[in-house]
């Protein structure tokens, strides 16, 4: 008899929630099979790359290897962001707040909106706000970014269990998406889509963010939680789950040790020019095969590269 | 089904108080509502009881028997505490509550269950830990009854395997393994029986909805054969279920498991709230709090 492939049988279709605005918004999602699954249904939009910018000096922070692709623009955020855009096709831009942060330099409100503003204004591409997961701040910076961007169809994340009245009441008021973000945890998940439904928030204006565990620091549980989201939305029927997904990658692979190491410190590690772009890039193509729409890098290179897993896959 | 009350039991504000004031009156109300109630053993839970545990047992045991003459389960990881308690118990048989698949634990408590003739608890804690799966747990199960019936000569009757439950809404998956577990329970040990912590199923979500929770994985565990169960004595509906008081909810839930069609229209809300918690705990619909109102 003829080998007979198994057949999944799919019941159900990611939603596509658009960001941004005009020619340049983008949108996410559609999916009605597996990921990459394209020998069983069609993938209608394939998954997207975001590149992260800081809203601040990332220098004290970052290694030689993600600092020299932005040389010349990291002291200005605006600058930055048209770089990512122009010069290394981004085609969603992701601000981390990170200035804003209680535990750092704990810049005001008003003047992390501002930046945030400016970098909005400087490009066309759409603009995801990512805070810095501190309830009480990111509720006052988004509440303030929400209405000084009105209209301009920002997502804005991570917006929590902890948060989302708040934030979720500043979206809703001035029309931009929410990232539903929980804890790698895919009850959790599911809980936090249904308030932020009792809230108000429709299905086209949510994102769901699992939270991204880096490569060796937890990315299998974020791995295994995607999965499961995919299973209960394509093959469940659980319409709460059937948002589209996205994974702040480099943040979190770039903030490892390993990702920084330079080679007299870790000769056994390898290059490092090449060691944080492979892990980046390996993160990325992870969630991605996991379930992920859009994923946050940083390094020019891995952009390059993700890019071109993405094209011979679809 | 087998009812083992859990509510004498040392995290409980009332009698865990009870128990350290050594205040019998209290115990003994309790011992009779239990009885009452029609719980076939009464749990001791003294807790680990470390320099305390032996007195408090031999002490325990008399002043429950005082008032009731139900079987005791000596609940409680003081391995010589179990030993005094086995030593005074004299109406029925006792239950020694539990023994673990852990080379310490076995050859502590097993040429105790031995010699008193006791029934007791094996429960499916490896070496390792909890186990992974229905194979992990079928392989704990059948080294726990290999070594109690081959080197002790226990009765197999004499063993209630107690295979963990685990809450619904971490690693759901556990819940199926151990309903798995149970299709091939009487095969790898044949003539055991068994029991669970129920209420586990529920440690988590939303206090007013764990009874629902219960009452939905007691109709599941009922139809896999489960022998006893560690119970609220008080929760009188989880009771009525035990004792088949309700087969329509019962026949339901059996049609979720069996993944037939439900015609959810033509059901009352009670009606609804069981078919959607049967399926969060079969995993057809994945958990999260508000699984009654989605």
């Amino acid at each position: 008899m003829a080998f007979q492939p198994t057949k999944q049988v799919y019941s159900g279709r990611i939603r596509e929630v658009t960001l941004g605005q005009g020619d340049k918004a983008v949108t996410i999602g559609g999916k009605a099979a597996y990921p990459f699954h394209t020998f069983e249904a069609e993938a209608p939009r394939p998954p997207r790359v975001a590149m992260e910018i800081w809203d601040k000096d990332p220098s004290a922070d970052w290694s030689e290897v993600a600092q020299a692709p932005f040389k010349d623009v990291l002291g200005d955020p605006a600058a930055w962001a048209k770089k990512c855009v122009d010069a290394y096709g981004a085609e969603i831009l992701v601000v981390q707040t990170k200035s804003a942060d209680p535990n750092a330099e704990n810049r005001s409100a008003a003047e992390v909106a501002e930046v945030v503003t400016k970098v909005v204004n400087a490009v066309e591409v759409p603009v995801v706000v990512w805070g810095v997961a501190n309830h009480d701040k990111d509720v006052e910076v988004m509440r303030l970014v929400a209405e000084k961007c009105a209209g301009r169809r920002l997502a804005v994340s991570p917006v929590e269990e902890g948060d989302y009245k708040q934030i979720g009441a500043a979206c809703l008021g001035y029309k931009h998406i929410v990232v539903a973000s929980s804890p790698i945890d895919v009850n959790l998940a599911k809980q936090l889509n249904i308030l932020l439904g009792n809230l108000g928030v429709v299905t086209q204006d949510m994102i769901i963010d699992p939270t991204t565990g880096g490569l060796g620091y937890g990315l299998e549980y974020t791995y295994s939680v995607m999965e499961r989201i995919m299973q209960a939305a394509l093959t469940q029927e659980d319409e709460k789950l059937q948002q589209p997904i996205i994974a702040n990658v480099g943040n979190e692979v770039w903030k490892s040790k390993e990702a920084n190491l330079s080679a007299e410190d870790a000769p056994e590690l390898g290059d490092p020019e090449k060691r944080g772009v492979l892990m980046e890039s390996i993160a990325a193509v992870d969630l991605l095969l996991a379930g992920a729409d859009v994923v946050v890098l940083r390094h020019p290179e891995s952009v390059k590269l993700v890019k071109g897993f993405i094209e011979k896959m679809i | 089904m087998k009812l083992i009350g859990e509510n004498l039991n040392i995290m409980s504000t009332k009698y865990g108080k009870a128990l350290k004031e050594r205040d019998a009156k209290t115990l003994q109300e309790l011992a009779i509502q239990e009885a009452e109630a029609g719980m076939d053993w009464i749990d001791l839970n003294i807790g680990p009881a470390g320099k305390t545990g032996v007195e408090l047992m031999s002490w325990l045991v008399p002043v429950v028997h005082e008032v009731v003459d139900l079987p005791l389960a000596l609940d409680t990881s003081n391995i010589k505490a179990i030993e005094a308690g086995l030593k005074v118990h004299k109406k029925g048989r006792p239950l020694i509550n539990s023994i673990m698949v852990r080379p310490e634990r076995m050859e502590a408590l097993l040429p105790l269950a031995a010699e008193y003739d006791a029934d007791f608890v094996g429960l499916l804690w490896g070496p390792e830990g909890m186990p992974r799966d229905e194979n992990e747990r079928g392989a704990l199960c059948a080294d726990l009854v290999f070594k109690a019936t081959g080197e002790y000569g226990i009765d197999p009757e004499r063993i209630l395997i107690d295979p963990i439950q685990t809450p619904v809404n971490v690693q759901q998956g556990q819940i199926m393994s151990v309903l798995e577990f149970m299709k091939m329970f009487q095969d790898i040990a044949p003539g055991c029986r068994s029991t669970i912590g129920l209420s586990n199923v529920s440690n988590g979500p939303p206090e007013h909805l764990r009874p629902i929770l219960n009452q939905v994985m007691l109709m599941i565990w009922k139809r896999h054969g489960l022998f006893s169960a560690i119970v609220d004595t008080f929760d009188t509906p989880l009771h009525d279920i035990a004792r088949g008081k309700r087969p329509d909810l019962e026949a339901l839930v059996h049609k979720v498991e069996d993944g037939e069609p439900i015609d959810m229209a033509s059901l009352s809300k009670e009606e609804i709230g069981y078919v959607k918690t049967a399926k969060v705990i079969l995993g057809s619909t994945l958990y999260s709090d508000s699984w009654l109102e989605v």
